[in-house]
């Protein structure tokens, strides 16, 4: 808490403090730099030049301009849970932190919106309205810290989104500093779909790249009326891959349809938040409808039906929002639960057709037996979005780059399927070889002539999204951060 | 994937490279849980009032990590986000892998007080508190009598008057503002009786822990706990020679004293089967024994067998059952998690309980009650600031039209009371186990009449 003059040599320092008018609202120092040298992705590791922590818009504007004018590579970071090190700063970035701008700025019932600023948290906007019978849809399993300013960076998901769509699907209207330093408005009044180009689809899910967020309109949606929610357990993973899509098959649309495999139960078990799955089963699904009251025990009495079809060895039903909730924080927990039983873990996050689900599965396993590592698979089985947790341990020599490349391979898997390489927790670093599973040069060329019409110069978070570097500054920058 | 960046991952066991002493360093088991995923974040009040990072459970694991990896040094800017701590274990609560944080803040800061020990005015206040007063019984009872004779003499009424209290620092005169009227200690007055019988039939016998500034700052809520627990069919024994937990020591670095004080503990307690005390913190530290011997296998597996006799007095009521009072209490009142109860312990269900049952007792929510209330030992005096911060949105939490707070943990009981003095609310401060004696005594004296 000390810190009451800056004692640094560097006149950057001191110019950056004085935007933020408080020596509180910056950290230089290499101790304190150090808990920003990686995020939820710690495969990579790099400290920035600083962090500072503007109040508002403004103060956010002027230190952008100040970057782009000094040439400092700079970039946005909200709580830093992302899964694919796209906070890292990678060039030695100045990081522009957005948690101190963490207000609800407004609700409107009527209109079924509200404005926040980027540094609010997902579940506080939930927590906000709850009790007026209203909720925020998009439920990253961070969500009960990550924020919603970073929830856009990344079109971040979650279990609800099978149902509910992902985070652009969410967004009325965004303020946004762009990396000249001037601050544009997309999106008239949270009214959607203006006529123009999809701006705000653009910006959502561009991972920091195109400009910092500093306020943005959701859209908020009225409690279902009645959920329910079942777990059901299979000997057979197949058996479970099939039943997921035979009940989609149905005609049901499930608020979330999530699959654990045995390594990922073992985790979750020996976790925090255990619910008592038994330990010898091979998959475990999560299965949560909702909607209006009259048709919940239909549609339940059907998944029912599916999963017996399919040999389900147990099925319950969650008997109170106590039980929904112990289950729900025993899945929600996972990744962070690896902990339990592993040192380090790399999640991937690939999508497939949910027919293929049995075949990746196996696949995965390949890879798995093949590398050596143990992989634990926690996925979003009703949209197809997979999360392969591959545990190694990273101080064993050689480890991590083993992981790496069983990572990698599940994405090749995913995409030779005729999926992709990342369903919500973006590129960033981790996936930016692996675009070239999907995308050719030529599109890869494309994307990032789009890059530079918002952000020519490419300060503003480079080296993030896209495989090696298509223009000069950034080859510049990257091998000045390999000398680093 | 860049080759460059590969390599720059801590790839291979650096702990060579260490810059911690050989001796009783963080235990590199408690970091490899810690995934980084961060969703300690939001449960840490130090971040929720920063917003920097450094000052996150992740980020002081992180920290504390890269000492061990040799990238930083024992020095004053790793001290800073360590002792900025509360160690208030609501991010162990938050944690999917269980991660031991504040085992390794406590660690740490072992570490760092060797490498740099306190110096000047606050090493002098430090010692004299910490070495000089709390394991001593007498001395401690020595200044109990004086803010006795402080307080009944009149003494503190013409101190006030006199504004002498304008030149000391603010948050010291906030805390003379609520001193909590000192009676006799038990240990003091029941040191004569061997066991203090049941009332009635006698069903089990325990030890009690009266602690060390419990039992002179808050005797009366000591004298409640034997009311209770000798109405519930306990013999209650209080051995001689136990002296403080060694919390605030260990919370401070100094896990020397801590130690020998655990020491002492594990002997004089020894023989008793069952141990009860009514400090959250207390509680938490001797249930935690073994982390300072892991050195030592003859005092580690001591310490253990002692720790598994450790129990709150409302956990043991809630366990082996209590009379529940017939006389109505007709008070509104709120309840506060300490964080060495609920984080520290998991106790959260059982005081909460006792209180429900007591006839007229009206339960009102206190939102977030498990958060820190910024007492955190000796927190709210090393650093007032940040205290100040965490007390005051503990306080903005507190529900209007409530007239008493409950809670099991003396800190919390000082800090608590300060903040309803500062912040101009009037409800009383009380300890769970207070309301239920008072139950009692009211049935008892309905019951005469």
């Amino acid at each position: 808490m000390k810190g009451k003059q800056i004692q640094s040599k560097d006149k950057h320092i001191h110019q950056l403090a004085a935007i933020v008018a408080n020596t509180r609202s910056i950290l230089y120092k290499k101790e304190d730099l150090l808990a920003y040298d990686c995020d939820g992705f710690t495969i990579h590791k790099h400290l920035p030049k600083a962090v500072v922590f503007p109040k508002n818009t403004k103060e956010v504007a002027e230190l952008v301009r100040y970057c782009c004018q000094n040439e400092l590579p700079f970039l946005a970071r909200g709580a830093g849970t992302g899964l694919s090190g796209g906070a890292i700063p990678l060039n030695g970035e100045v990081i522009i932190s957005l948690v101190k701008m963490k207000n609800l700025i407004s609700v409107d019932l009527e209109n079924r919106r509200a404005v926040v600023e980027p540094g609010f948290v997902n579940l506080k906007l939930t927590n906000s309205i709850s009790d007026k019978g209203y909720y925020y849809a998009p439920d990253p399993s961070s969500q009960s810290c990550c924020t919603i300013g970073g929830n856009v960076a990344e079109n971040a998901g979650g279990a609800h989104c099978l149902k509910y769509g992902v985070t652009t699907n969410h967004i009325l209207g965004l303020e946004v500093v762009v990396p000249t330093g001037e601050i544009i408005e997309i999106g008239d009044n949270g009214i959607p779909d203006a006529p123009g180009y999809d701006l705000l689809g653009l910006i959502t899910g561009s991972e920091g790249t195109l400009g910092i967020v500093t306020k943005i309109t959701v859209r908020i949606l009225k409690n279902p009326e009645a959920k329910q929610t079942v777990l059901a357990y299979f000997d057979d993973v197949t058996d479970g891959s099939q039943a997921v899509s035979a009940i989609i098959s149905a005609g049901i649309i499930p608020a979330a349809l999530e699959m654990m495999d045995k390594t990922a139960i073992e985790g979750v078990e020996a976790a925090a938040f255990p619910v008592g799955h038994p330990k010898n089963i091979a998959a475990v699904l999560l299965i949560e409808v909702d909607g209006i009251s009259a048709g919940i025990e239909e549609q339940i009495n059907q998944i029912l039906s599916v999963c017996r079809q399919f040999n389900v060895r147990d099925v319950k039903v969650a008997q109170d929002e106590q039980e929904r909730s112990r289950w729900w924080a025993n899945r929600k927990t996972g990744f962070g639960a690896m902990g339990a039983i592993s040192p380090d873990y790399l999640v991937q996050d690939g999508v497939i057709p949910r027919s293929k689900l049995p075949e990746v599965l196996e696949r995965i396993n390949q890879i798995s037996e093949h590398s050596g590592l143990r992989i634990a698979n926690i996925f979003h089985a009703g949209d197809g979005n997979l999360h392969p947790l591959i545990l190694f341990d990273a101080k064993i020599p050689g480890e991590t780059e083993k992981a790496l490349e069983a990572g990698s391979a599940c994405l090749q898997a995913c995409a030779e399927v005729g999926g992709t390489i990342t369903g919500e927790h973006g590129v960033g670093i981790e996936k930016r070889e692996e675009m070239r599973f999907v995308f050719n040069e030529e599109e890869i060329a494309a994307q990032t002539t789009i890059r530079s019409v918002f952000n020519p110069v490419n300060l503003l978070n480079a080296g993030k999204l896209f495989p090696s570097p298509g223009k000069c500054v950034e080859i510049k920058m990257e091998k000045k951060a390999a000398i680093l | 994937m860049t080759q460059s960046a590969v390599k720059s991952s801590p790839a291979c066991a650096e702990t060579s490279l260490s810059n911690y002493f050989a001796k009783d360093h963080p235990d590199e088991k408690k970091w490899d849980d810690c995934v980084h995923c961060g969703m300690c974040l939001e449960s840490c009040p130090t971040y929720e009032i920063t917003g920097q990072e450094q000052h996150s459970p992740r980020g002081r694991v992180h920290l504390i990590k890269s000492v061990a990896e040799g990238k930083i040094a024992l020095n004053e800017s790793f001290s800073d986000p360590v002792f900025a701590c509360l160690d208030c274990r609501a991010c162990t609560t938050a944690c999917p892998a269980d991660v031991d944080v504040g085992g390794l803040i406590e660690e740490a800061r072992g570490q760092i007080r060797q490498a740099m020990p306190l110096k000047g005015w606050k090493g002098n206040v430090s010692k004299l508190f910490l070495q000089g007063l709390f394991p001593h019984e007498n001395r401690l009872n020595t200044v109990g009598s004086l803010i006795r004779f402080y307080q009944k003499s009149g003494l503190q009424t013409t101190i006030r008057k006199t504004g002498m209290m304008k030149v000391m620092p603010k948050h010291l005169v906030e805390m003379e503002a609520i001193m909590p009227k000192v009676n006799k200690p038990v240990r003091k007055k029941y040191k004569k009786d061997q066991v203090l019988k049941a009332k009635g039939e006698s069903k089990a016998e325990v030890a009690f822990m009266t602690g060390c500034i419990m039992d002179v700052m808050f005797s009366e809520i000591n004298e409640a706990t034997i009311n209770v627990l000798r109405r519930n069919g306990n013999d209650v024994t209080i051995p001689e020679k136990q002296t403080c937990c060694g919390a605030l020591h260990v919370h401070a670095g100094d896990r020397e004293t801590g130690k020998k004080l655990a020491k002492q503990n594990i002997a004089a307690f020894e023989t008793s089967e069952k141990i009860i005390l009514n400090s959250a913190g207390c509680g938490c530290m001797m249930k935690e024994y073994k982390e300072l011997f892991k050195d030592d296998q003859e005092w580690y597996d001591r310490a253990e067998a002692f720790s598994a006799k450790v129990e709150d007095i409302s956990k043991y009521l809630y366990d082996t059952g209590y009379e529940i009072p017939k006389s109505e209490l007709n008070t509104k009142i709120t309840y506060h998690d300490a964080c060495h109860l609920a984080h520290g312990q998991g106790v959260r269900e059982q005081p909460r309980d006792i209180l429900l049952h007591i006839p007229g007792v009206e339960m009102i929510h206190m939102p977030n009650a498990d958060r820190c209330c910024g007492s955190a030992g000796i927190y709210n005096i090393t650093n007032p600031e940040m205290a100040g911060e965490v007390l005051e949105s503990k306080m903005a939490n507190v529900p209007e039209d409530v007239e008493m707070i409950s809670m099991g943990n003396p800190g919390c009981m000082l800090q608590m009371a300060m903040g309803v003095k500062k912040y101009g609310k009037n409800q009383k401060v009380v300890h769970t186990v207070q309301l239920l004696d008072w139950a009692y005594q009211k049935e008892d004296q309905e019951a005469k009449q």
